[in-house]
């Protein structure tokens, strides 16, 4: 595995390293706390983040792969439209916002406004979320295993909600519905794909109550 | 203020072609968009079925083979019953009737401060002598991001298109822009609406997606607009453009998010945009993930960074408080500033919020001016003025106020052949400009356009060298508020300039404008300096000391 360490380095000198290495075996980033935009708009590769990550980490991805092993500053993998993001810690503010496609995956718990303007993502909490969560959610999953606090899904407008705890309150435009055999079916298998520990069927579904819900 | 019954349409039915041979010609009935004339279908005679659906765009007088059609406004006593004139009363009844709010679309109605009360100060035998237009050389290139990007914007004229999305333009209207630009090396924006196919490769002037043929001269430029919605943003799309411009607001509606109405998002719009067709697309006011001018920095860097240092970053500012939003761009990291006024288009937006939120443009120029002077950075990193500049006269006062581009948005859509009817949110432009009707769009032939584009900004950037070469300049960036006057208090105390005839600034300008010996002309016409003017004593009593 090659190693980049961060210490001391701006983003400029990190990401071009990071170009420059990605490819074929997995590139290990250390010390990179520091560093906002780290790993920006990769379109291949498997980077290894040692130790915490700083703010918008692997925005705008396109296709690699991001491991963090502890936490994530705000706004993880913004505009990330391909590619998968694993943080093993918390992540903070804003997590996974105007994503087109991906997997966003969170271990420990995600801050206020986690998938906002979600696009087409896969976003996977495995502890609570803050306020917010999920708001103008256009396509795409939000699917939070712990508890999610005030406004959860507001304006929903396409895409689906599911959540394994209860929530402070639910925002404008929700509907709660019951789970079918292929919401099982799609959530055990995104269990199954990152190794977390819920049972599908606790869980509960929340969709649009209108395609339409503004001046139109 | 969408005024029902404002226009009155009026048929001369003795050159009708209809009234004289019914079923003969139903142009004006096919022509029109909005549902005014109704064809008979057992008699085939025209009728007008609907006056008060007429917006005044005057598209059936411009199709009528006979020319027997004419729009007028309606002259009733009923307008002129200020402040409750029709308009009014007809809002109220609006509202009261439905219990929503007004939409409209294109721009601010009535009288706003503008360019008007300028006026061009030519030179003379005082200050530095004209040159000649006609024999001598002016330069108008800009050039955005030359000290900090490796792929600076090199503008071969002060102008740019204003930012509009696809899904407020049509498909057709947005490839006539680009190609206007590449026929006359302006930047084109993409707007917060995604790329439309063709943009990025007509914009640089070739025929041909393999950008093997260049059929247009000297080519143009794509400026990649990064907004609040990220619609159809990817790693590619920024990588598309010549400059990134991060929107932070409008002129039209500042503090709001873009608007597209339900009417305009069809299955091409919606599949860049990703919401339901039919279902209105509103971005969001902010930036979701910004909370802080830090965040803003590091958005910047990353935006660098994906573009790999080459390209320029832009910022586009709605009127607020230009002094300190300019200064935050400029602390943000910018290659250059939009700052679009008052007056400023949208295709869509509450009606109060366009006619009553914001500065006008001119009073938006002299803070964003003084705010890059006090950085130190004023003609580094560049201005460009925005809202309601209708010609290469409004663009040199821009300009000469401070600005270093002009951009049009408003006066493009009228070159393509708009006719300023206030109605885009409908969604039924008959010109084709404003709509995604494709019976609508076809209308609008994208290279035929492009070179009335083309036309009207080589006539405005002509219009700019006269006033620019009168006023005894070589280069654009040389002009000064010195080479204008105000004509009237009000414009005089919005900008600072010196009122003609009095010759000075306001005395309210005077703590913040430089003493008159500075911004003189150091030269007379024949290259002598002037003496440097000597410091003022002052005199004190010998009581006082």
């Amino acid at each position: 595995m090659k190693t980049i360490d961060a210490k001391a380095k701006d983003l400029k000198a990190v990401n071009r390293a990071l170009r420059a290495a990605v490819g074929g075996e997995p590139v290990m980033v250390k010390h990179a706390h520091h560093l906002h935009g780290l790993a920006a708009g990769l379109k291949f590769g498997q980077v290894e983040v040692a130790g915490d990550a700083g703010d918008y980490l692997g925005v705008l991805n396109a296709g690699a792969t991001i491991h963090v092993d502890h936490d994530a500053g705000q706004y993880a993998a913004d505009n990330m439209t391909a590619g998968t993001v694993v943080i093993d810690g918390d992540a903070g503010y804003g997590a996974g916002q105007y994503c087109y496609g991906g997997d966003l995956v969170v271990r420990g718990d995600a801050g206020d406004f986690t998938a906002t303007m979600n696009k087409g993502a896969v976003i996977l909490v495995a502890g609570d979320v803050g306020d917010e969560a999920g708001t103008y959610m256009l396509k795409g999953d939000l699917v939070v295993v712990g508890d999610a606090g005030a406004n959860f899904a507001n304006y929903l407008i396409r895409g689906t909600v599911y959540i394994g705890g209860n929530w402070k309150s639910l925002g404008h435009n929700t509907r709660q519905e019951p789970l079918t055999e292929a919401d099982l079916a799609k959530l055990r298998g995104y269990f199954e794909q990152y190794g977390i520990q819920a049972d599908p069927a606790q869980f509960k579904k929340i969709v649009a109550a209108s395609a339409k819900p503004f001046y139109n | 203020m969408a005024v029902v019954g404002a226009f009155c349409v009026s048929v001369n039915r003795e050159a009708c072609l209809n009234a004289r041979m019914p079923g003969k010609c139903a142009t004006c009935a096919e022509v029109c968009p909005h549902g005014v004339y109704a064809l008979d279908p057992v008699t085939g005679q025209m009728h007008i079925q609907n006056y008060n659906a007429c917006v005044g765009c005057r598209i059936c007088s411009e199709f009528c083979p006979a020319d027997a059609i004419r729009v007028n406004p309606a002259e009733s006593e009923y307008l002129s019953r200020y402040p409750w004139t029709l308009a009014a009363v007809e809002e109220i009844h609006s509202k009261a009737q439905t219990g929503e709010y007004l939409l409209r679309g294109f721009g601010t109605q009535g009288p706003t401060p503008n360019f008007d009360m300028i006026t061009v100060v030519p030179s003379q035998i005082a200050s530095a002598a004209p040159l000649d237009k006609y024999r001598e050389e002016c330069d108008l290139e800009v050039v955005i991001g030359e000290d900090t990007c490796a792929r600076p914007l090199r503008l071969k004229l002060p102008f740019v298109w204003a930012a509009m999305s696809f899904g407020a333009l049509s498909k057709e209207a947005k490839q006539a822009l680009a190609i206007g630009a590449a026929m006359t090396g302006i930047a084109t924006n993409t707007g917060e609406g995604g790329l439309v196919p063709a943009e990025a490769w007509l914009a640089r002037g070739y025929a041909d997606e393999a950008r093997t043929r260049k059929q247009w001269e000297p080519g143009g430029y794509l400026i990649i607009q990064w907004s609040t919605g990220r619609w159809g943003v990817s790693v590619d799309y920024v990588n598309a453009g010549d400059a990134v411009e991060v929107k932070i607001g409008q002129g039209a509606k500042p503090g709001m998010g873009g608007h597209l109405l339900g009417s305009k998002v069809t299955e091409d719009v919606a599949r860049v945009r990703g919401v339901p067709v039919g279902s209105d697309a509103l971005s969001p006011c902010r930036y979701y993930d910004v909370q802080s001018l830090d965040d803003m920095r590091h958005m910047v860097a990353f935006l660098r960074d994906v573009t790999d240092y080459q390209l320029p970053i832009l910022f586009k500012l709605g009127p607020s408080r230009p002094y300190a939003d300019v200064a935050a761009c400029i602390e943000a990291g910018a290659d250059a500033i939009s700052i679009d006024g008052l007056v400023g288009g949208t295709g869509c937006s509450p009606d109060i919020v366009t006619q009553g939120v914001g500065i006008p443009t001119i009073a938006c120029i002299p803070p964003a001016v003084q705010a890059l002077k006090d950085y130190g950075v004023h003609r580094k990193v560049k201005l460009i003025a925005l809202g309601g500049i209708r010609s290469g006269l409004d663009a040199f006062k821009a300009m000469a106020l401070g600005a270093d581009a002009v951009g049009f948005g408003s006066a493009a859509e009228i070159a393509l052949g708009c006719r300023a009817c206030y109605a885009c949110h409908k969604g039924n432009c008959p010109y084709g400009i404003t709509s995604q009707k494709p019976e609508l769009t076809a209308r609008l032939d994208p290279v035929e356009g492009g070179r009335r584009l083309a036309n009207f900004i080589h006539a405005s950037a002509e219009e700019v060298k006269i006033l620019t070469m009168l006023s005894g300049h070589r280069r654009i960036a040389d002009l000064s508020p010195e080479d204008l006057r105000a004509m009237d208090l009000n414009t005089a105390a919005l900008t600072g300039l010196k009122l003609a005839g009095y010759e000075r600034p306001l005395p309210i300008w005077e703590a913040v404008t430089p003493r008159p010996a500075d911004d003189q002309p150091r030269t007379n016409g024949n290259g002598h300096k002037r003496p440097k003017p000597k410091a003022r004593r002052v005199l004190r009593s010998k009581a006082a000391a």
